[in-house]
């Protein structure tokens, strides 16, 4: 599984969460599939060299978020889009993170326009490796 | 409520007229890894000294495996494992003689195997003698004699001080690898809180001999807050917030470390402080650490600013 978690302590962002969004990014981008299965709890923490329960955390996140799912005794696997729910929230936090991009665009003298387009371009070149990334399999 | 394996009941050390440990209580649960952590003289050498029974408390008493600390019997003492300051060993003797020597005190449970394992793994020399060895080795050497045992509890004081990135991985390693089997528990000091943040679930926070924090690290990643304001005037003098540790106070601004009150809190405060600005400081946990055993009316060593 093309599964490459990267961790680093010493960030703002908790290890638990480090994991999170790196999972689900890779969910977003195709890289996982529903039904994928995920690395055991045990052996994420031992070859991460972090906590069992940190591992047991960040699966926990996800499945609250309906990115996964856990069959007892054989394993956590993603789920399927069709049953995720979204959360208001979590919305919520979109949006303002995409304040963040926008503050930047606008220092960088970009113009709402530019920004759109840029928007546009970037949602393609993830469509297309969306595609590229289910071919694989 | 999970069984604990150390517990502390007011545990209090003087060394003369010097208070070193103040009151301590703990409670740690039986399956974690905890990071002990605090600033030099902070108290952590003499907590643990105390734990393991090899000091006598002023007042106070510790239990380790359900057993009083000053009454340990042997048979408790061969489930815990224990990894002094410095890797202190007999210097005189060799790798595989050391190894023959502390086999004797777990005969039940010593792992050949696995201790020859790591010896192989960490390319040292079986009869070479310890006081012929580096630092680096010497360290190895330790962690593999603590965990040969497979202890029910071990605890090290501060073990990778002074350890390249490498052997202080390998600490990490042989801490997972043990907190993976059933009912084993890890309690180590450190001052490096990229380690700790990394394989611990719990976290001690001392302080001049007192106990600040024991919890999940998680509540205290998520409770040591600092916010920034800014004001037009004065910043107003009553600080009525709560879970205010202390703030610092310029011509126009405020810094406040909280714990543990909650975003919209903050803001409602601000607001009600008519605040023109503020913001909730991102933090790692050396940050929150520095923040949260900051004494009250700190000021950095290096800011000359007019008054």
């Amino acid at each position: 599984m093309a599964l490459w978690i990267q961790i680093l302590p010493g960030l703002d962002k908790p290890i638990y969460a480090q994991i999170v969004a790196q999972i689900s990014e890779n969910v977003a981008k195709g890289e996982l599939s529903p039904g994928d299965k995920l690395p055991a709890v045990r052996k994420l923490a031992a070859e991460l060299v972090i906590n069992p329960n940190t591992v047991a955390r960040a699966y926990n996140v996800l499945e609250q978020a309906g990115l996964v799912t856990t069959k007892t005794g054989s394993g956590t696997f993603i789920s399927d889009p069709k049953l995720r729910t979204t959360d208001a929230a979590d919305i919520n936090m979109l949006a303002e993170r995409m304040d963040t991009i926008i503050t930047r665009g606008i220092n960088l003298g970009l113009k709402s326009g530019d920004l759109v387009v840029m928007f546009k371009k970037r949602l393609e070149k993830f469509a297309n490796r969306q595609k590229s990334g289910k071919k694989k399999k | 409520m999970k069984e604990t394996v150390l517990e502390t009941y007011g545990l209090t050390k003087y060394y003369g007229g010097t208070l070193a440990l103040d009151h301590m209580d703990l409670k740690i649960p039986r399956g974690c890894i905890c990071g002990f952590v605090g600033r030099n003289a902070a108290g952590k050498t003499t907590a643990i000294k105390l734990m393991l029974g090899l000091l006598k408390p002023t007042d106070g008493s510790a239990k380790l495996l359900g057993c009083d600390s000053q009454n340990l019997t042997p048979a408790i003492r061969q489930r815990i494992g224990y990894v002094t300051e410095g890797h202190r060993l007999f210097r005189w003797m060799s790798i595989a003689n050391l190894e023959k020597f502390q086999r004797a005190f777990f005969p039940k449970q010593w792992d050949d195997s696995f201790f020859a394992e790591m010896i192989e793994y960490f390319e040292l020399p079986k009869n070479k003698k310890i006081k012929h060895l580096s630092n680096g080795q010497r360290a190895q050497v330790s962690l593999a004699l603590a965990l040969a045992p497979n202890p029910e509890l071990l605890v090290m004081d501060d073990p990778t001080l002074g350890l390249d990135a490498a052997i202080r991985r390998q600490f990490l390693e042989g801490m997972i690898q043990l907190i993976m089997q059933q009912g084993r528990t890890v309690f180590f000091s450190s001052h490096i809180l990229g380690d700790v943040e990394r394989v611990s679930d719990r976290i001690v926070v001392i302080d001049k001999g007192v106990i600040r924090a024991d919890c999940s690290l998680e509540q205290f990643r998520e409770a040591v807050k600092k916010v920034k304001l800014s004001f037009s005037d004065c910043p107003p003098a009553r600080l009525d917030i709560e879970g205010l540790l202390y703030c610092r106070r310029s011509e126009k601004e405020l810094e406040l470390i909280l714990i543990g009150t909650d975003d919209e809190k903050i803001k409602q405060w601000a607001d009600s402080a008519a605040a023109i600005k503020y913001s909730i400081v991102k933090m790692n946990l050396e940050d929150q650490f520095i923040e949260f055993t900051a004494p009250p009316n700190h000021k950095k060593l290096f800011q000359w600013e007019k008054n």
